[in-house]
């Protein structure tokens, strides 16, 4: 029973850093019908710009931390105005292109400073071990991503329910024509979409550089396996992707305790979330939370 | 005036010296370029090094790196223009690449240096022309158990490898090793870069595994050993090449303290002429801090050092240096080559049917930070014994 429990435990709170990953993601598509390919190459920004501020200036972990959400979300506002602003009204083909070009702009870009190519981690500043309870162990890395998706996923509630900018981004998700005639600025929440999206994957990237290193492409590797995640979640549902993320993460986890050993060199983990996202879009095609789009005729 | 003729003649003699082009193409962006990236500064400098030192024997080779980023299709276009432009050798990189451009190599005989030490690289068939810096993969996880089982006789280990050939190549000779050490494998994991192993480590615990024996890259394995540390777990964990070496301390911090490694190159921080040289070299041509720390920067520079080797062999011997006589004339000296170009433990030694360089590995074990040997530079018979019958 106790490795049940860890298992189901473990796969709790990687699932919630897939889903703290998927956010952005989501956020993105929910706002602009975007899917942003360049998003893993969001996160290893954010995990790079804590490492290079901690590592070369000094600056504590948590100022760092700040700066990098900061950071990743003027990142993400400049993207969408440079690069996805005179795009509005083109093929989604286009938009999707220029989003796979941009992840390649990025790690271009990460790759010509001394950062790219490496192995990195951040200095210690957490305590050692973790939290134990009825013979089950998380460490404190794992603790705070539960604990910073759970401060984002409030936060982001909180900005779409009460806020009037949040309020003005469900408007334009639901309907960019009618919002606009009612004097929303799309442009605008585009704009911050992106940067919100920007300081999720800051988030993201500094909880997974600090439970498996900084390299640039185990970070970015993180940004692709959240599709799955929102794909079961619903691409444009923001507790989809929490509780997504959660069932990916739980499912990879019964599968490496309970059918790896059955199937000669393991890796079912790989495989098994899939199938049963197969099963679930085979009844549910637009993701468990998606918004079903009925077009008639 | 006696110094600006030396000047003077130095200089027209480089002008006048014939050209030979070298090409690397390995993943200096992509994955594994954490590797990729060190190793290609290292077939760089030891380049520069050997044309301004005077060890190419009155040539001057035209060291090209190219970033293939890990992409098979890549390394065949990179392989198809040095062979077109008449280069004698050739220095890869992946597993993938280099099995999957066996055929060719053997069709064209071209001499092929990759930096995977797969044994399947250097396996019938098609494998007359490429030849391993470094003991294989297989040998390293071989001279691991050996190892392994003087420290806990009838141990209980696992495997943990890589989900490809790179990972799994050593499996089949592991297991005959195994069984003639009194070592059981209680299971084969292939494992990819993930954010927690505790189901995996868990499931060994379950099992009484008291050791991992990683065939791996450094950052999978240094969540594994970070997560067995926190989980209070009594395993020992061991790596082969790829797994350990200071990436790994640098990515597992003081969870890496005892981890096993076996490698055939010297740790930069060791007082050797080896790594003074390896030391030497990256502070002549200004590489930072982590391009020192890399067992990756010596690798390259052997893997350029052996090309270059045989290049001026075939060079001094009269021999033709390019194009289709030039090829021939490389691998006929590859074939006897015997020479201490002091990056490792141990000579390069070629010969028609040993394509392994450096024979020799040493175990080295983490302790207060670093890597130090536990052991003399050894070569596995138990190896030779289970793959190749003798």
């Amino acid at each position: 029973m106790t490795y049940f429990l860890q298992l189901v435990i473990s796969g709790l709170v990687v699932g919630s850093i897939y889903a703290l990953a998927a956010l952005g993601f989501v956020l993105i598509y929910k706002s602009s019908r975007v899917i942003n390919f360049a998003h893993g190459q969001f996160i290893a920004v954010g995990a790079f710009v804590v490492y290079a501020l901690v590592a070369y200036l000094g600056v504590n972990v948590w100022l760092a931390l700040l700066l990098s959400l900061v950071s990743t979300a003027l990142l993400g506002f400049l993207v969408e105005k440079l690069f996805l602003k005179p795009l509005v009204g083109q093929p989604i083909i286009s938009v999707i292109m220029v989003t796979i070009g941009l992840a390649s702009l990025i790690d271009g870009l990460v790759h010509l400073t001394p950062l790219g190519g490496g192995n990195f981690s951040l200095p210690k500043f957490l305590p050692e071990g973790g939290i134990a309870f009825l013979g089950v162990s998380v460490s404190y890395p794992q603790v705070l991503a539960v604990f910073l998706t759970a401060v984002f996923l409030l936060a982001f509630g909180w900005f779409f329910q009460r806020s009037t900018l949040g309020a003005a981004m469900r408007a334009v998700a639901d309907d960019q024509m009618a919002a606009m005639s009612l004097g929303v600025s799309v442009e605008h929440v585009f704009a911050l979409a992106w940067a919100a999206a920007g300081i999720t994957a800051a988030a993201a990237g500094f909880i997974v550089g600090t439970i498996s290193g900084i390299n640039l492409e185990g970070l970015v590797a993180i940004g692709l396996r959240v599709f799955p995640v929102v794909i079961l979640g619903g691409l444009d549902s923001i507790p989809g992707a929490v509780i997504g993320g959660i069932i990916i993460g739980v499912l990879e986890n019964l599968a490496t305790g309970y059918l790896d050993p059955l199937v000669p060199g393991g890796g079912t983990s790989e495989v098994f979330p899939f199938l049963v996202l197969l099963l679930v879009l085979w009844f549910k095609p637009h993701g468990l939370f998606g918004t079903e789009e009925i077009e008639r005729v | 005036m006696k110094r600006i003729a030396t000047l003077l003649a130095m200089v027209l003699g480089l002008a006048l010296a014939q050209e030979v082009h070298l090409m690397w193409s390995g993943a200096i962006t992509g994955p594994t370029s954490d590797a990729g990236k060190y190793y290609a500064q290292g077939v760089e400098d030891y380049c520069r090094y050997a044309n301004a030192e005077g060890l190419t024997g009155g040539l001057k080779i035209v060291c090209e790196t190219r970033d293939d980023q890990y992409n098979n299709a890549n390394t065949q276009r990179n392989f198809e223009e040095a062979l077109e432009r008449g280069d004698p050798a050739f220095l890869g990189y992946s597993t993938g690449g280099t099995l999957q451009l066996k055929p060719l190599i053997q069709e064209v005989g071209m001499t092929f240096i990759p930096a995977s030490y797969h044994i399947g690289n250097i396996d019938p068939p098609n494998n007359d022309y490429v030849f391993l810096p470094i003991a294989s993969y297989s040998e390293q996880v071989i001279a691991l158990l050996e190892y392994i089982a003087k420290e806990k006789p009838g141990a209980k280990v696992a495997l943990a490898v890589h989900p490809s050939p790179f990972g799994r190549a050593p499996v089949p000779d592991a297991k005959k090793a195994a069984a003639q050490l009194g070592i059981k494998i209680v299971e084969v994991q292939e494992m990819t870069k993930g954010l927690d192993y505790t189901a995996t480590l868990k499931r060994f615990a379950n099992e009484g595994v008291e050791y991992i024996v990683y065939q791996n890259v450094a950052g999978p394995v240094a969540t594994m050993v970070k997560d067995a540390k926190r989980l209070g777990l009594n395993i020992k964990h061991a790596g082969a090449h790829y797994a350990g070496g200071p990436d790994l301390l640098r990515l597992a911090g003081d969870a890496a303290e005892g981890f096993i490694w076996v490698t055939s190159y010297y740790m930069p921080d060791e007082d050797v002429p080896a790594a003074a040289f390896v030391r030497k070299l990256g502070k002549m041509y200004q590489r930072p801090a982590d391009t020192l720390e890399s067992v990756h920067y010596p690798s390259g520079m052997l893997a350029a050092a052996i090309a270059i080797e045989a290049i001026k062999r075939a060079h001094k011997a009269g021999k033709p240096v390019t194009g289709d006589a030039g090829r021939a004339a490389v691998y006929q000296q590859m074939l006897g080559l015997d020479f201490d170009p002091g990056l490792a433990v141990g000579p390069v030694t070629y010969s028609k049917t040993d394509h392994v360089g450096v024979d020799k590995l040493r175990v080295l074990k983490a302790q207060g930070g670093k890597f130090v040997p536990v052991s003399e530079p050894f070569q596995s018979k138990l190896f030779r014994k289970v793959h190749y019958g003798k």
